[in-house]
């Protein structure tokens, strides 16, 4: 592999960006793609075949103007942001880890949010917008809120909703949902924006405890990720 | 009491207007404190001048208590010493949980935060913010 693909694969993973490197298996040419923020001149159906591949996060061989193009995907990790120090913070967070993500554990709450009661799991005491703002938001990113508190839900679904991320969820009950959603709108979100929030969240499991809300909630996200926009039967 | 019940306009009102919000470039002293319970954070910035606040300014997020007495104490405590300030805190405390009047002097305005003596567990919202500026008071002058 040439230096500056190397160099290139690595800043775009330190800047969090899904980058693709297409090598021409006849020629051995090789040239990286941004999938979704490709460059003026760039070729298009390659950078639609990247873009597929990236969705899929699956790397592939295709066919592209006469010549066998194979497609490497480098997507940033899932990164799953858990709003809520809470009983099911604790399960989801672990179970997040076991699928193979990133998790942070956001609550500003002090007492909630200790080193012990989520050992081994990134934990950030600070209000979820300034968390968000700070670790940013993209398409591999999903967020869940669990506190039940307005104060501090709200903002986070907030930021959710202006960034491109995979999958929002928001725990609570129908009642709690509709009343958020008000509230949301008259922060200016509309109806789209709104039907982007999974609430409530998880599939219809008819789940109880704190772990079996945490498998709900982590089996919708899974299916969002891998099976964007289909519905989930479960 | 539901907080619908407790957060009346004025108080809502105080919340939003926010005042003294923002960083000092040099302070003489900075504190912060946070309720643990309840996740309100407050970080103060102060600036001295003769024994007296000069500049305030804090960075606060928090319940609507919280965010309305660091916006009560952004515009009634510069000018103030450090001892007025205690006083303050004092007279606040006495208002909230031992059923006294509220002040009738500078800080005045902390009757607005009458209906919060009927519950307990929220006082340390109100008082955070003056025991944020105190700590950073007693930081300015050491």
């Amino acid at each position: 592999m040439k230096r500056e693909i190397l160099a290139g694969i690595l800043a775009d993973a330190a800047a969090k960006r899904s980058v693709v490197l297409a090598t021409d298996l006849g020629s051995g040419e090789a040239r990286l793609v941004r999938p979704f923020d490709p460059e003026p001149g760039a070729d298009a159906p390659l950078v639609a075949a990247a873009r597929e591949a990236a969705e899929r996060d699956a790397s592939t061989k295709v066919e592209l103007g006469g010549a066998t193009v194979f497609l490497r995907v480098f997507n940033p990790p899932v990164r799953v942001v858990v709003v809520g120090a809470v009983h099911i913070g604790q399960a989801f967070a672990r179970m997040v880890q076991l699928a193979g993500y990133d998790v942070l554990v956001v609550d500003p709450r002090r007492a909630f949010a200790t080193p012990d009661r989520f050992e081994g799991i990134p934990l950030a005491v600070e209000w979820p917008d300034e968390a968000l703002a700070r670790t940013g938001i993209g398409r591999r990113t999903a967020v869940v809120t669990m506190t039940h508190d307005p104060k501090i839900d709200d903002p986070a679904l907030a930021a959710a909703l202006r960034s491109d991320a995979f999958y929002v969820g928001a725990l609570g009950s129908k009642k709690t949902q509709a009343a958020r959603r008000e509230r949301l709108r008259a922060m200016g979100f509309g109806d789209a924006d709104l039907a982007r929030i999974h609430g409530p969240v998880g599939l219809p499991l008819g789940a109880v405890s704190p772990g079996e809300i945490a498998v709900a909630i982590l089996s919708e996200l899974v299916g969002a990720l891998r099976r964007p926009g289909e519905p989930i039967r479960p | 009491m539901t907080n619908d019940a407790l957060y009346h306009e004025g108080m809502v009102r105080l919340a939003r207007a926010a005042r003294g919000a923002g960083r000092l470039a040099a302070p003489h002293g900075s504190a912060a404190r946070d309720n643990p319970l309840c996740g309100d954070q407050v970080h103060v910035d102060v600036r001295l001048s003769g024994g007296r606040i000069a500049e305030l300014a804090h960075r606060t997020r928090g319940c609507v208590l919280c965010e309305a007495a660091a916006s009560l104490l952004g515009g009634a405590a510069p000018g103030r010493t450090r001892a007025e300030v205690a006083l303050a805190r004092a007279r606040l405390l006495a208002m909230l949980s031992a059923g006294e009047a509220p002040p009738e002097d500078a800080f005045a305005d902390l009757a607005i935060f009458l209906p919060v003596r009927d519950v307990r567990s929220r006082h340390e919202c109100v008082l955070l913010p003056f025991d944020a500026l105190l700590d950073a008071l007693a930081r300015a002058e050491e």
